[in-house]
C-alpha cells in the first residue's frame, strides 16, 4: 500500500513539475526554434531472425532483431538526436515508457530525461528487465505476468541497454538525456525537436550499432534549423 | 627444561590475541592479503584480479573477475556485497564450481584477502552495502509448499529451471552471464550444488535479490505477496534431498517376481537408490574438465533368471548422435570385470587396458544397449550374441533406464552374477548435448556390487518351533516342580 501511495506521489510530483515547468513554457516556446534532423545510412539493414522455441503464442514463431533499420530514402530509424548543451527555456521532465509486447521492447528506443521509466508487460508471460549500464545502477528484476507495470529510476544521462534473459533476442535501449531537447528518428530517419531556445549548439546523434556523430547548428527563434547526418559503419 | 617467564608472557599474550580475534572481525590488511592472494588465488583469478589466471581456461564457470566488482552471492539489496559476504565465499567456497573452501587459511588471512580483493575495484566499494530485508520467515508446511508451487508456476521459474527443477527449461541454451559466457540455470533438485549455499536463508536471499552478473533476476518486488519468497523457498527445498548421501556399496535386491521392464514401474520406486558421484575423465585426451553428469542413482534387482539395473540421471536435453553437428548420443555404461576372480586384482578402471579387458553394458540414446568388451576407452568391441535388453524413459530433464541381462553368462567374455559375492562395478556417462562423447565423459572408479542372498522361508518356521519347544520345556519344569512340592 505504501508503495502504491509512493508511486502516486511520485507520479503526482512529476506531473506537478511538468505542469509547473509548462507554466512559463509557452513564453519560452514563442521565442524558441525547431531543429529538423534527418539521419541516413547508405549501408544495408541488419536484421537477425531467430526461431522461437517457447511462448510462441505471444512471441510468434520467428523473432526479428532489428539492429539497423533503414527506411525510405536511406532514412535510419531508431537514432537518437539530442542537443545536450541546450540551455535556457524551461526544463521539462519527460518520463519514459517501454512496453514488452510480442516479446519485443516497444519502442525499440525510448528517450527520456533523468527520472522514472515505466516498464509495462502486456504479454501475460514472464519477462525479466536486465539493464546494462555504468552510470546508473544496472538492474535485473523479474516481471511476471501479473506485474503489469514496474517503475525504475535512472538518474544519470546514459544509453542503457535493455535485455530479457528469458527471451534472449529481446533488445531495447533507453536513452537518458540531460534535457528535453531530443527526438528519436522515425521509419524515414526524421525527427523534429521543438521549442529549442535560440543559440548555437552541437547536435548529437547516436545509434546503437553505428555510434555517434555531432554537428553544429544555429537555432533562431521561430525558424526551423535543418541538420542532416549520414551514419557510417 | 623450563620456559622462561617472559616466554610464558608472550604465550599468554598470543593466546589472548587469538582468543580476542572475533569471528566478525572486519578490517583486513590489503597488503598482507596480496601476499596470500599471490600464493593461493592467482592461478585462477589472475595477477590483476581479472579472472584470467593460467588455469582459467579450464574452468567453467570462469573464475570471478574482481576488477568488475560484481559478485554473485550477496546479502545486500544493492550491488555492493558486505565484507562478510566475501569472507563467507572464501571460507565456504562455491559448491558446484572450482572455487574450494579456504577454511584452511587462518581467519586473519581470509579477512586480509577480502581487503585485497576489494582493492581491485575500489570505486565499486565506495557505496555502502545495504542489507536486503527479507520478509518474515514462513516455516515449511504442506500448505506453504503448495503455495510455493503455485508461485513457481505463476512467475515461470520453469522457463530456465524446468518444470521439475532440473535446469532443463526452454531458455536454458540462451542464458549468458555478464561476460557473455553460457551459464546454466541451477538444478533445483540438487541443492548441494547451489553456489550460495543450501540453507533456507541462502535460498530466500537468492530469490529476493537475484544472482548478480547472471540471468537470475531479483524477485523481491515481483511476487504477489512478500512472504511468497518463503513459500517458494519451501517449495524448492521440497524438490530434492538435502544431500546426495553417496553410496559406498550397491546392493542388488533379490526377488521372486518378474522384474518390470518399465523404468516407471512401482516395484522400482520401492527400492532406495544408491547415488554414485561421477567425475570428469581427465587422464586421456581429449579430457573432460567440466563434466555434465555428476551423479547416477542406481537401483538393481535379480531373480533366478535375470539381473536388472535401473539407472536415473539428469540431462537437460535428450540428444541422439548427430554427425552434422558433430554431436555424440547421450549414453551410459556399467562396467564389470569379465570374470570374477578371488583377490584384489581388477582391470584398469578406465575401461581396461591391453592386457586386461572389461565387460560393458553400454546404452546409447536411440540405439539401445549392447554388451561389449573394452581394452581402453577407444577400443570397444561388441560381443556377438548380446542378450541384454533396455527400456528408457526421458522426461523433464531426467533419464530413467532399465537394463536387463541373464544372470548366468554364456561365455568367458562376460561375468556370471552370483549372490553374496562382492563384484567390482564402475560407471561411465555421456551428455551428447553438452558435447561429450568418446573420452569426453564422466566416470567413476571401481565400486562394489553385491547380490543380496535370497531370504529363505526358514525364518518363518524356525522361530515358532523354538518358541513351542521353549514353552514345552517351561511347562515341564513347572510340572516337575509342582510334583515335588
Amino acid at each position: 500500500m505504501r508503495k502504491i501511495i509512493g508511486a502516486f506521489l511520485a507520479i503526482a510530483l512529476v506531473a506537478g513539475v511538468a505542469v509547473v515547468a509548462h507554466g512559463p513554457g509557452p513564453a519560452g516556446a514563442q521565442g524558441g526554434g525547431t531543429i529538423e534532423a534527418s539521419v541516413t545510412y547508405a549501408g544495408a539493414p541488419v536484421v537477425e531472425k531467430l526461431k522461437v522455441n517457447k511462448d510462441t503464442e505471444k512471441c510468434g514463431t520467428e523473432a526479428v532483431v532489428e539492429k539497423v533499420v533503414v527506411g525510405g530514402n536511406k532514412g535510419l530509424a531508431n537514432a537518437v538526436v539530442s542537443v545536450p548543451g541546450a540551455k535556457g527555456g524551461a526544463a521539462k521532465a519527460v518520463k519514459g515508457t517501454v512496453d514488452q509486447h510480442g516479446c519485443k521492447f516497444v519502442p525499440h528506443v525510448t528517450a527520456m530525461t533523468p527520472g522514472e521509466l515505466d516498464l509495462k508487460n502486456s504479454d501475460d508471460i514472464l519477462h525479466n528487465i536486465h539493464t546494462y549500464s555504468t552510470a546508473n545502477p544496472s538492474i535485473n528484476k523479474a516481471q511476471p505476468k501479473f506485474k503489469k507495470v514496474m517503475t525504475e529510476k535512472f538518474e544519470k544521462p546514459e544509453m542503457i541497454k535493455l535485455t530479457c534473459d528469458v527471451h534472449s533476442w529481446m533488445l531495447g535501449w533507453v536513452a537518458v538525456l540531460p534535457n528535453q531537447f531530443f527526438g528519436v528518428t522515425d521509419a524515414n530517419g526524421v525527427t523534429k525537436i521543438d521549442n529549442v531556445p535560440p543559440g548555437k549548439y552541437t547536435v548529437e546523434v547516436w545509434h546503437e550499432t553505428l555510434g555517434k556523430q555531432t554537428k553544429d547548428v544555429e537555432v533562431k527563434a521561430g525558424q526551423a534549423a535543418k541538420v542532416a547526418f549520414e551514419m557510417k559503419k | 627444561m623450563s620456559i622462561p617467564l617472559g616466554g610464558i608472557g608472550v604465550l599468554v599474550a598470543l593466546w589472548l590475541f587469538a582468543g580476542a580475534a572475533p569471528a566478525n572481525a572486519q578490517a583486513g590488511d590489503a597488503t598482507a592479503g596480496k601476499a596470500v592472494y599471490e600464493r593461493k588465488c592467482l592461478e585462477c583469478h589472475g595477477e590483476k584480479g581479472d579472472g584470467k589466471g593460467p588455469a582459467a581456461e579450464l574452468l567453467a564457470p570462469q573464475p570471478r573477475d574482481f576488477t568488475a566488482g560484481l559478485y554473485k552471492i550477496r546479502t545486500t539489496a544493492n550491488k555492493v556485497p558486505t565484507d562478510q559476504d566475501l569472507f563467507r565465499i572464501i571460507t565456504d567456497g562455491m559448491p558446484g564450481t572450482s572455487m574450494p573452501s579456504w577454511a584452511v587459511l587462518p581467519e586473519r588471512d581470509r579477512w586480509n584477502l577480502v581487503a585485497y580483493i576489494k582493492s581491485f575495484a575500489a570505486d565499486k566499494f565506495k557505496e555502502a552495502p545495504k542489507k536486503v530485508e527479507l520478509p518474515k520467515e514462513v516455516a515449511s508446511s504442506a500448505e506453504s509448499i503448495k503455495r510455493g508451487k503455485e508461485m513457481f508456476e505463476a512467475i515461470e521459474c520453469h522457463k530456465c529451471h524446468g518444470t521439475e527443477g532440473r535446469a532443463d527449461g526452454p531458455s536454458r541454451s540462451e542464458l549468458k552471464d555478464e561476460w557473455g559466457h553460457p551459464i546454466p540455470p541451477a538444478n533445483l533438485t540438487k541443492r548441494w550444488t547451489f553456489r550460495g549455499g543450501a540453507g533456507r536463508t541462502d535460498i530466500a536471499t537468492r530469490l529476493a535479490n537475484g544472482v548478480l552478473g547472471t540471468p537470475m533476476p531479483a524477485f523481491l518486488d515481483s511476487v504477489e505477496k512478500p512472504e511468497d519468497i518463503w513459500h517458494l523457498t519451501n517449495f524448492i527445498l521440497s524438490l530434492g534431498p538435502e544431500s546426495p548421501h553417496y553410496a559406498t556399496l550397491i546392493s542388488v535386491t533379490a526377488t521372486t517376481d518378474a522384474i518390470p521392464d518399465d523404468p516407471n514401474a512401482d516395484l522400482w520406486k520401492k527400492l532406495t537408490p544408491s547415488n554414485v558421484p561421477l567425475m570428469g575423465q581427465v587422464i586421456i585426451d581429449p579430457r573432460n574438465f567440466n563434466p555434465a553428469i555428476d551423479m547416477v542413482a542406481v537401483r538393481a534387482m535379480y531373480n533366478d533368471k535375470e539381473i536388472a539395473f535401473h539407472l536415473t540421471w539428469d540431462d537437460p536435453t535428450q540428444s541422439s548422435a548427430d554427425a552434422a553437428k558433430k554431436l555424440a548420443a547421450d549414453g551410459i555404461a556399467l562396467q564389470f570385470p569379465p570374470q570374477i576372480t578371488a583377490g584384489p586384482e581388477r582391470p584398469y578402471f578406465l575401461m581396461g587396458d591391453g592386457s586386461d579387458a572389461v565387460y560393458l553394458l553400454r546404452w546409447e540414446n536411440n540405439k539401445g544397449v549392447m554388451e561389449a568388451t573394452a581394452n581402453g576407452p577407444t577400443k570397444i568391441a561388441p560381443i556377438q550374441g548380446g542378450e541384454a535388453t533396455a527400456k528408457v524413459v526421458f522426461a523433464n530433464g531426467q533419464y530413467r533406464l532399465v537394463i536387463k541381462r541373464p544372470l548366468v553368462s554364456k561365455d568367458a567374455s562376460r561375468p556370471t552374477f552370483t549372490p553374496a559375492v562382492f563384484m567390482p562395478v564402475a560407471f561411465q556417462a555421456w551428455d551428447g548435448g553438452a558435447g561429450e562423447g568418446g573420452t569426453k565423459m564422466s566416470l567413476t572408479s571401481w565400486y562394489y556390487l553385491r547380490l543380496e542372498e535370497p531370504q529363505s522361508t526358514r525364518r518363518f518356521v524356525i522361530p515358532p518351533v523354538v518358541a513351542i519347544l521353549t514353552l514345552a520345556v517351561m511347562l515341564l519344569v513347572v510340572r516337575v516342580a509342582n510334583r515335588r512340592a
